[in-house]
């Protein structure tokens, strides 16, 4: 079995509603292609480190994705995500080659990657101002 | 008689992930990763942190993944 982690980057203008919308038609695609989604966090509005299309602030959502045997879906995501100009950013990246090796390292303190460290989420709601407990609730309702 | 000579104490630098039994370096973990950037946003030399060989590549992908989606600066300018 594979795992990923798919973080996109949103343009801030775009509703959280949209936000939620896009996300939901990207896990449908990628669960059409015969893979689940075992991760699904939403940062909320984040400053970015430079400012990318003139723009200096993200929505960033995150996905965890695991996909069994070789086939996956993920190509065909990345390549409607080229094309949405509301994506500033998006990354996979394939985890579970490393996962797997740092575990055999230390074994009892494997697994303690799983949470996406606490520091993001506090961040992005003190950074967000305005937004900010918007973007909270979002995250609560994921 | 031989002078004394002044003695300097270098302390011996440790491997953060080694010593924290870090094996998989987050690229979402900023907090962590910005302790391996300094002013300029330029990745620390081993050399400087002491971090080991393996480490040190593991963390400069995380740095770079972490660039890519702005978490992390390339420069400061």
């Amino acid at each position: 079995m594979r795992t990923y982690e798919l973080v996109f980057v949103v343009d801030p203008r775009v509703a959280d509603e949209d936000v939620v919308a896009m996300t939901q038609e990207y896990k449908q695609m990628i669960t059409a292609g015969g893979s689940q989604i075992s991760k699904e966090e939403s940062w909320g509005r984040r400053k970015l480190a430079y400012p990318i299309a003139k723009l200096n602030e993200g929505k960033y959502v995150l996905l965890g994705i695991e996909s069994e045997g070789g086939k996956s879906s993920l190509s065909e995501v990345e390549h409607r995500m080229r094309q949405n100009d509301k994506i500033l950013r998006y990354l996979t990246v394939r985890t579970d080659e490393d996962l797997k090796r740092a575990a055999s390292r230390h074994p009892k303190t494997a697994g303690r990657h799983g949470e996406s460290p606490a520091g993001l989420a506090a961040d992005a709601t003190t950074a967000a101002g305005p937004g900010g407990s918007s973007a909270a609730a979002a995250a609560g309702e994921v | 008689m031989a002078r004394p000579r002044k003695v300097f104490y270098r302390r011996r630098k440790v491997c953060k992930f080694c010593a924290d039994k870090i094996d998989y370096v987050d690229f979402k973990d900023v907090k962590l990763l910005q302790q391996f950037i300094p002013e300029r946003s330029k990745i620390l030399p081993r050399r400087i942190s002491g971090t080991c060989a393996r480490h040190q590549r593991l963390l400069q992908q995380a740095i770079k993944r972490a660039r890519h989606l702005a978490l992390i600066p390339f420069t400061t300018d």
